[in-house]
């Protein structure tokens, strides 16, 4: 069976087993432990092929080739190693869920099966991959399922989940990174080729950062100081969930990373340095911590914890003998904890406590569940002739002689046989802790005598007992049979080692230092046991202040507090703010530019006419006050002025359109301002005079930039290419004789296009605001003087204008129709012909005695849609003359002889038209208080405002 | 340079008009702002030649006509975000204040509450 | 191929036609709903036929109206403008089927302006005449406006407000950028301008534009506004513009970067600062907010962070990274506004204090929100890991490895403040009064109130009890302490759930079958690191 195949069917069992529950519940288990099962008996099979040497079975399936990524499989035997150790505690954990799991509540159950199975896929998947970003992807793949299987067991679950996953994040990250620096600098995503690169001993300082960065990843995942903390928090899940993987797999992809990556940076000074610390730190912390838990599973953790330091010490020795020791301190890791864990279940199940202060004699009513749990902690304690037993003892002699000075020796060992010392202490404290009446210090947190343990405690179901029974018996035939295991194992060590190894393993090694050390630790162990209460109390005081969670959750409310900071920055509406910041860019990019002062070539010297310097002075006498008068209308009519002066400058430019055009909108302006103006306060907010200061200084150099910028960019060249094609051609192009029209409704129609689609759109905003809100109150009271007041009494005041409107509206609309029809020859156009006919309704407007009297009632809505409509229709009848918006010229003959030229431009002016007159009248309408019946959503069950305003203070709650 | 100092006075006073507390004043400043703008535009057309670009007659002295056809559309453009703007300017709860009122408000920041953070 | 590039301009001129017409039939939503889908689609439709023509690096080009090349306004698609318009049109129809479901497109407008949009995008996208291309972002703008305030159920109108003064500083900025352009070229054409970056006065005149298009992409320093603006409408109009304002920004920033400066490394370094500074700021930000969009709007800033390295690494692999961490982002982003979104409108509030214990009542959302988190924080199988990964491994073939550190430790506290959105909203517990925020959602959408406006308490009881009364707890719910109503009560309709689903389901396809979507973005990167083709076909000669 190829090894694709063996991936691909792990993913099979997850499909097929979550079917199943819906239909058998959690006797799908044995399903899926079936399926397990066989798989890790196919792989046996292929254990041959890899046995000699380091030779490996490799395949590969094309996936992001851009990447150079590829499903690329390998199988030496390390990773066989690992995968009969995952399949098979798969398998057995699978038969164990499908009597832990209650046959109620099917419907979680989907979802249990689902993720540890998945989690079974993406540790095959890891210690098979062969390329570096699959090895990744895997490797997160196993940090989510965790993730998700803690999450899923409760509510008290929901922070031990986020810590878990913020930590193994951090370490997932870590390799993230090292796996883009190996693929930068050796070229290669192939792991195997990537391990074997020059580059490891020709760059020291590369090789250094990749081992902290691995050692960091490796770290996280299997629980190492100081990243332990979340193995405990996890044990909030289920406890199938902690045995298969907190004991037996997810925590040992750490260690298969470590020893994975063996062959390039064992060796190295950082390496060792590194994980030798820390895995006996961690070693002697955890088994001291599993001393003080009452918590069986707790216990367990903690010792999982120790014992995983112990194999990453093991690793960063490095030698050969020692990376097979930890391999085969691992098989046994797995087999003792998982047989352990699963103990621990049972005992929960039908004892319904885990707390050793609670349980008492155990040992008379379970007694298989007794002998099991005896086994397995024999064989942690390190035992004979148990396999833990063995590799205790070659974890020693690794110990004795890592190599290096005499005293590192010594260091070692010593520190080895104070853990070995204290898990045999807390062996016993589980042990009778657990089955008889021993009750650690009666310490009282939490109120023990609420539930008690039940008095009618029976055996479990052979069925439960027997896939944990399994685990120990094979860690108490192995021991003997040990010899069994030495192919594996070489080819685990030669695998990890990168060089051929054979292992040689003995039960009885003779009369060595080892033994010795054995015997000590075990008589010493009984010391301790035998003063447990004493040993008790010495740890019960707390080391450190604070604990490991308390750190991480500081960090994380730390940044998160951080981050509002941050935030506070631009968390406000204050548009000052908002309209201030890209000052910052803008005056980077002046320094910049005037560092750089560029001119766009010589300046074309022109004598400009004595009217330019009489503009400029019109301007500054509108300007200045319009910056400085505190009443609205006041500044309107004064910007309005600025705004007639620029139509001069147009004019004087010889921009005569644009002039028109000019005057005709800002007329427009000032009267929907006007409009707007009486529903607000007579004069303009206060502002400090620090902040005028500031802004000021703003608009002097934004005001000096654009001076700067007029002067070095404009007027340094002859007219463009573009300007002379128009000169010439326009003519003979469109056969209109004005030219900026015929670029409007000819050339650049597509800008009138998007341009008069604005105006209707503006026009459709607009509705649509007033449809959903309503206006601010008219201040009818307010005692502003002059001006505003003559709008307000309108009916008083207008007589002169309504009598113009009266005869002026017709001519106003009969002149607007001739400058449509002549804008391509002569000034005019759909903009202007608009503009000028929405003055008339303007002035119509204004002249009406009552925003009720005013005679612009027309059905806008529509007129918008129409001049959009028109102008599209018009653009893709431009198809027939081969282009969107390509004018079609043809003559119409007329009746009395003679010909009028004709051109589809006319009508996409007409576009125009409409919608610029549908929007003026639209604009007096809304704003006007004149409202057709539309109404974007229908008016109901308004407040009246003063309500409003007095919860005004009081901030609004989120939109939703 | 008279244009140019027209530019640069419009862009200014439009500049400390828009970074101003009010809608209405803002909305003036942008006004000016695109004054300033749309003369910018003109004036990279080149003011050498300053005859109105019509045919009949020469054109050599007729203006650039582009970048007139620009302005033509920027004003109009300008115009529609204006009076969108006023719109806006006239809807709401208070008036067209621009600033948060009370300093509640202020760290607030309006309109969202923080609460704790977790 | 030609009569593709003849019929580019429909992509603008189609969607504007029915928007206009549907303006004209305010009383009938449903043809308005069956006209506005359709068109939306066709355009998905024919986008995709754009990347097909364009996927082996041809440029398809068309003078509008056939006037000669440098006078007439060209439309050219290229890969890289194809692949954004596909994105696009599909956010624009998985949105605009959200509201409908959300019966936010019954309003009159919405159709219309959510039409005029996509023509406006569309434009932008293809248009190489950078006035023409003011225009189109004006076009663009407008209907946003609508959008923004109509489907908006605030009183207060500072963010609306603040939306268009911003964005018309920006725009008026722009076309102050375009008008120096035009005095020192004499040209607006962006391929007559190619390489003009070199003459520095050009080079500070394009600046101008690309400040003020920096603006609209929300960089820091000025990316303050987005937080504030997207939050004050509805989750539907959120998303839109998360996919399509920001974005085309960047697209613009990508081609006129390309185009103009053909990737000058002089400036590169500041691009790289910039980017980096967005993406810590952004992420800080995001872990400090308190409701869930204002989480994942201030994301946005981050993240725009990540896709500018792209163009600030100018290589083969990182502008194709920054290409696909584009795309990706559009989607992944859109489904997370619009799962979060189907909560806020169901159960009446955004704020993670006042929500809880959805994992287990709503499946679907969950499955939509967790998938396209882990997308965003980049983990793998989603497409968020493919963009992320391709990217920090171009910054390190850079040489720019502090730019990739930035970018890994940046994806830290992403998902660090995804997580803060999961534990409060999908773990924790069901407030007791969750029912009544509901309630009083829907009674504010029926009576069409706005969110400061009185609404009295006894009718939202009645709703809320009703609720409890009718909607029968899913199959296999069990009641339990986190849940006061034992899974009874309020829940997401399918129809709501349904579109992030859809684009959940994308990010899933884009991660696993990545090389689909990143052999399409080295094929743009190509045409950004090569622009001759893209010239020559604008040109047209």
């Amino acid at each position: 069976m190829s090894l694709v195949a063996i991936l691909a069917s792990t993913l099979a069992v997850v499909a097929v087993t979550m079917v199943a529950t819906r239909l058998i519940g959690r006797n799908a288990g044995w399903l899926a432990a079936a399926g397990l099962g066989t798989l890790a008996a196919i792989v046996a099979t292929r254990v041959p092929e890899v046995l000699v040497g380091s030779s490996a079975v490799r395949e590969v399936v094309p996936w992001i080739p851009t990447l150079d990524v590829a499903l690329r499989l390998r199988l030496d035997g390390l990773s066989a190693l690992f995968l009969i150790i995952v399949l098979g505690i798969g398998a057995l954990v699978m038969a164990y869920s499908a009597r832990y799991l209650s046959d109620r509540t099917v419907h979680q159950h989907t979802g249990y099966f689902a993720w540890m199975l998945l989690f079974a896929f993406a540790m095959t998947g890891l210690v098979l991959a062969d390329d570096l970003v699959l090895l990744f992807v895997f490797w997160e793949l196993t940090t989510l399922c965790s993730f998700f299987l803690i999450n899923r067991s409760g509510r008290r679950a929901s922070a031990p989940a986020v810590r878990t996953l913020l930590i193994t994040g951090f370490g997932g990250l870590m390799l993230l990174f090292a796996v883009a620096l190996i693929v930068a600098r050796t070229g290669t995503t192939v792991l195997s080729e990537a391990l074997i690169d020059p580059v490891w001993q020709s760059d020291a300082g590369f090789t250094a950062v990749i081992a902290v960065l691995v050692a960091l990843a490796a770290m996280t995942k299997s629980a190492q100081f100081p990243f332990h903390m979340w193995l405990p928090d996890a044990m909030v899940a289920p406890t199938p969930v902690s045995a298969y993987l907190h004991a037996a797999a997810m925590v040992k992809a750490g260690i298969y990373l470590l020893m994975l990556f063996s062959p390039a940076l064992g060796g190295t000074v950082v390496w060792q340095s590194v994980l030798v610390s820390t895995g006996l730190i961690t070693a002697l912390m955890g088994a001291v911590f599993a001393l003080r838990r009452f918590d069986l599973k707790e216990i367990m953790a903690y010792s999982t914890v120790s014992q995983l330091g112990l194999i990453v010490a093991l690793i960063g020795i490095g030698t050969p003998s020692a990376l097979a020791t930890a391999a085969l301190y691992t098989l046994a890791h797995a087999l003792f904890k998982a047989s352990l864990f699963m103990m621990v279940g049972i005992v929960d199940q039908q004892a319904g406590t885990r707390d050793i202060r609670l349980l008492r004699s155990l040992w008379r009513r379970m007694p298989v569940t007794f002998v099991t749990t005896l086994l397995a902690g024999l064989s942690m304690a390190g035992v004979f002739p148990l396999l833990g037993f063995i590799s205790k003892e070659y974890l020693l002699g690794q110990t004795l002689e890592p190599g290096g000075p005499v005293w590192l020796g010594a260091l070692l060992t010593a520190t080895v046989v104070i853990g070995a010392i204290a898990t045999f202490a807390y062996t016993g404290r589980i042990l009778l802790g657990g089955f008889t009446d021993y009750r650690g210090t009666e310490r009282a947190d939490g109120d023990l005598d609420t539930h008690r343990m039940p008095e009618t405690v029976r055996e479990a179901d052979p069925l439960f007992v027997a896939s944990a029974l399994a685990p120990a018996l094979a860690g108490l035939a192995l021991g003997p049979a040990i010899v069994v295991l030495h192919p594996l194992m070489s080819a685990a060590g030669s695998a990890a080692a990168g060089q051929p190894y054979a292992a040689s393993f003995a039960l009885f090694g003779g009369f060595t230092i080892e033994l010795a050390l054995s015997v000590t630790i075990i008589a010493l162990g009984l010391v301790a046991i035998g003063q447990r209460r004493r040993l008790d109390r010495a740890l019960e005081r707390r080391v450190l202040p604070f604990t490991a969670i308390d750190v991480v959750e500081r960090l994380r409310t730390g940044a998160i507090t951080a981050g509002a900071r941050v935030g506070d920055v631009t968390r406000t509406d204050a548009q000052s703010i908002h309209l201030g910041a890209p000052w910052i860019l803008l005056g980077l990019l002046a320094v910049v530019a005037i560092v750089v002062s560029p001119t766009a070539g010589d300046l074309i010297e022109v004598g400009e006419p004595w009217t330019d310097a009489l503009l400029l002075a019109l301007l500054v006498v509108t300007i200045g006050p319009a910056v400085v008068v505190r009443s609205r209308l006041t500044a309107l009519i004064l910007v309005g002025g600025a705004g007639f002066v620029v139509a001069l400058w147009f004019f004087a430019l010889g921009a005569v359109d644009v002039g028109l055009t000019q005057l005709l909108v800002e007329l427009l302006t000032v009267v929907a301002l006007v409009l707007i103006l009486r529903r607000l306060p007579p004069r303009f907010h206060r502002v400090s005079r620090g902040r005028t200061v500031v802004t000021a200084v703003i608009a002097v150099s934004a005001g000096t930039a654009a001076l700067l910028a007029t002067l070095a960019f404009t007027g340094r060249r002859e007219i463009s290419e573009v300007g002379q094609y128009f000169l010439d051609e326009a003519l003979t192009d469109t056969g209109g004789t004005n030219i900026v029209n015929t670029i409007l409704v000819d050339y650049r129609a597509l800008d009138t296009f998007g341009e008069l689609t604005v105006v209707a759109i503006a026009g459709i905003v607009i509705m649509g605001v007033l449809g959903t809100r309503r206006l601010l109150d008219e201040r009818t009271d307010n005692s502003a003087p002059g001006p505003t007041a003559t709008i307000l009494r309108s009916v008083g005041n207008t007589l002169p204008i309504r009598v113009v409107a009266r005869w002026a509206a017709p001519v106003i609309i009969v002149l607007s129709a001739y400058l449509l029809l002549r804008g391509h020859y002569e000034p005019g156009g759909g903009f202007i012909a608009a503009l000028v006919g929405g003055t008339g309704f303007a002035l119509a407007y204004l002249g009406a005695a009552t925003d009720r009297g005013a005679l612009a009632r027309w059905p806008y809505r529509g007129l918008l849609a129409s001049g959009v409509v028109v102008a599209v229709v018009t653009g893709i009848g431009g198809y027939l003359a081969g282009s969107f918006l390509r004018p079609v010229r043809f003559d119409i003959a007329l009746p009395w002889g003679g010909e009028l030229p004709f051109t589809s431009a006319l009508i996409f002016d007409l576009g125009v038209y409409l919608a610029v007159v549908a929007i003026v009248i639209a604009l007096l309408n809304e704003l006007g208080g004149v409202r057709e019946h539309h109404g974007e959503l229908p008016q109901k069950h308004r407040v009246d405002r003063s309500k409003v305003d007095d919860r005004r203070v009081d901030a609004p709650k989120e939109s939703v | 340079m008279s244009l140019a100092i027209s530019i640069a006075l419009l862009v200014g006073a439009g500049v400390y008009l828009v970074l101003q507390r009010g809608m209405i004043r803002i909305i003036l400043g942008f006004i000016l702002l695109t004054h300033g703008v749309n003369l910018l535009i003109i004036a990279a057309g080149g003011v050498a030649r300053r005859e109105a670009p019509f045919f009949g007659g020469d054109t050599s002295g007729a203006a650039d006509a582009l970048p007139q056809a620009f302005v033509l559309t920027a004003i109009v453009i300008a115009f529609a975000i204006t009076v969108v703007l006023a719109t806006f300017a006239a809807v709401g709860r208070r008036d067209d204040d621009t600033e948060p009122s009370s300093r509640v408000d202020a760290r607030l920041g309006g309109a969202q509450p923080r609460r704790g953070s977790r | 191929m030609a009569i593709l590039e003849v019929l580019m301009p429909l992509f603008v001129g189609a969607p504007i036609l029915v928007g206009g017409a549907l303006l004209a039939v305010p009383r009938h939503h449903r043809i308005r709903q069956v006209f506005g889908m359709g068109s939306l689609i066709a355009m998905l439709v024919g986008a995709m036929l754009l990347v097909a023509a364009t996927a082996d690096g041809t440029v398809l080009a068309h003078q509008v109206a056939l006037w000669p090349g440098g006078i007439a306004i060209p439309f050219v698609a290229d890969t890289f403008s194809s692949l954004v318009l596909t994105v696009t049109a599909i956010l624009a129809t998985v949105c605009f089927q959200y509201m409908i479901a959300s019966g936010e497109a019954r309003s009159p407008s919405i159709a219309s302006l959510v039409l005029i949009l996509a023509g406006g995008v569309a434009g932008a996208l293809l248009t190489a005449d950078l006035f023409n291309l003011f225009v189109f972002i004006e076009v663009m703008l407008l209907p946003s406006y609508g959008l923004l305030v109509i489907l908006s159920r605030r009183g207060e109108m500072g963010g609306a407000r603040l939306y268009v003064t911003v964005n018309l500083l920006a725009s008026t900025l722009f076309l102050a950028g375009v008008g120096l352009i035009y005095a020192v070229q004499g040209t607006v054409n962006l391929a007559e301008l190619a390489g003009a970056g070199d003459d520095p006065a050009t080079a500070v005149a394009t600046a101008v534009c690309l400040s003020a298009i920096a603006v609209k992409a929300a960089v820091f320093p000025v990316h303050g506004w987005l937080a504030r603006t997207y939050t004050a409408t509805s989750p539907a109009v959120t998303a839109l513009f998360s996919g399509l304002h920001t974005k085309v920004a960047i697209y613009i920033i990508y081609r006129i970067y390309s185009v103009v400066f053909e990737g000058e490394a002089t400036w590169l370094i500041i691009i790289l600062v910039i980017t980096s500074l967005s993406m810590v700021v952004g992420v800080m930000g995001a872990m400090g907010e308190s409701t869930m969009r204002s989480v994942l709007v201030f994301h946005m800033v981050s993240q725009i962070g990540y896709i500018l390295i792209g163009v600030g690494l100018f290589t083969q692999l990182g502008l194709t990274a920054g290409i696909f961490y584009l795309l990706h982002h559009m989607i992944v982003k859109a489904s997370l506004f619009l799962s979060t979104g189907a909560i806020e409108q169901t159960y009446g509030t955004g704020q993670l204090d006042q929500l809880g214990g959805l994992r287990t009542r709503e499946p679907l959302i969950t499955v939509a929100f967790a998938v396209a988190a882990l997308s965003l924080a980049g983990l793998p199988p989603f497409s968020g890991f493919v963009a992320k990964f391709s990217l920090i491994l171009a910054s390190i073939e850079a040489g720019a490895v502090a730019v990739g550190v930035v970018a890994v430790v940046v994806s830290l506290f992403t998902l660090l403040s995804m997580l803060k959105i999961w534990a409060s909203v999908f773990n924790g517990k069901r407030s007791a009064d969750v029912e009544r925020y509901a309630a009083e959602g829907r009674v504010r959408e029926r009576e069409n109130l706005l969110d400061d406006e009185h609404v009295d308490e006894r009718i939202v009881a009645d709703e809320a009890a009703l609720a409890i009364e009718h909607n029968e707890p899913p199959r296999g719910a069990t009641t339990t302490e986190d849940d006061p109503h034992g899974h009874r009560g309020t829940r997401i309709p399918f129809a709501l759930a349904l579109p992030s689903l859809i684009l959940a389901a994308i990010t899933v396809s884009l991660g696993l079958g990545a090389e689909f979507l990143l052999g399409l973005s080295a094929q743009a990167a190509a045409g950004l690191l090569d622009t001759a083709a893209y010239v020559s076909a604008v040109l047209g000669r």
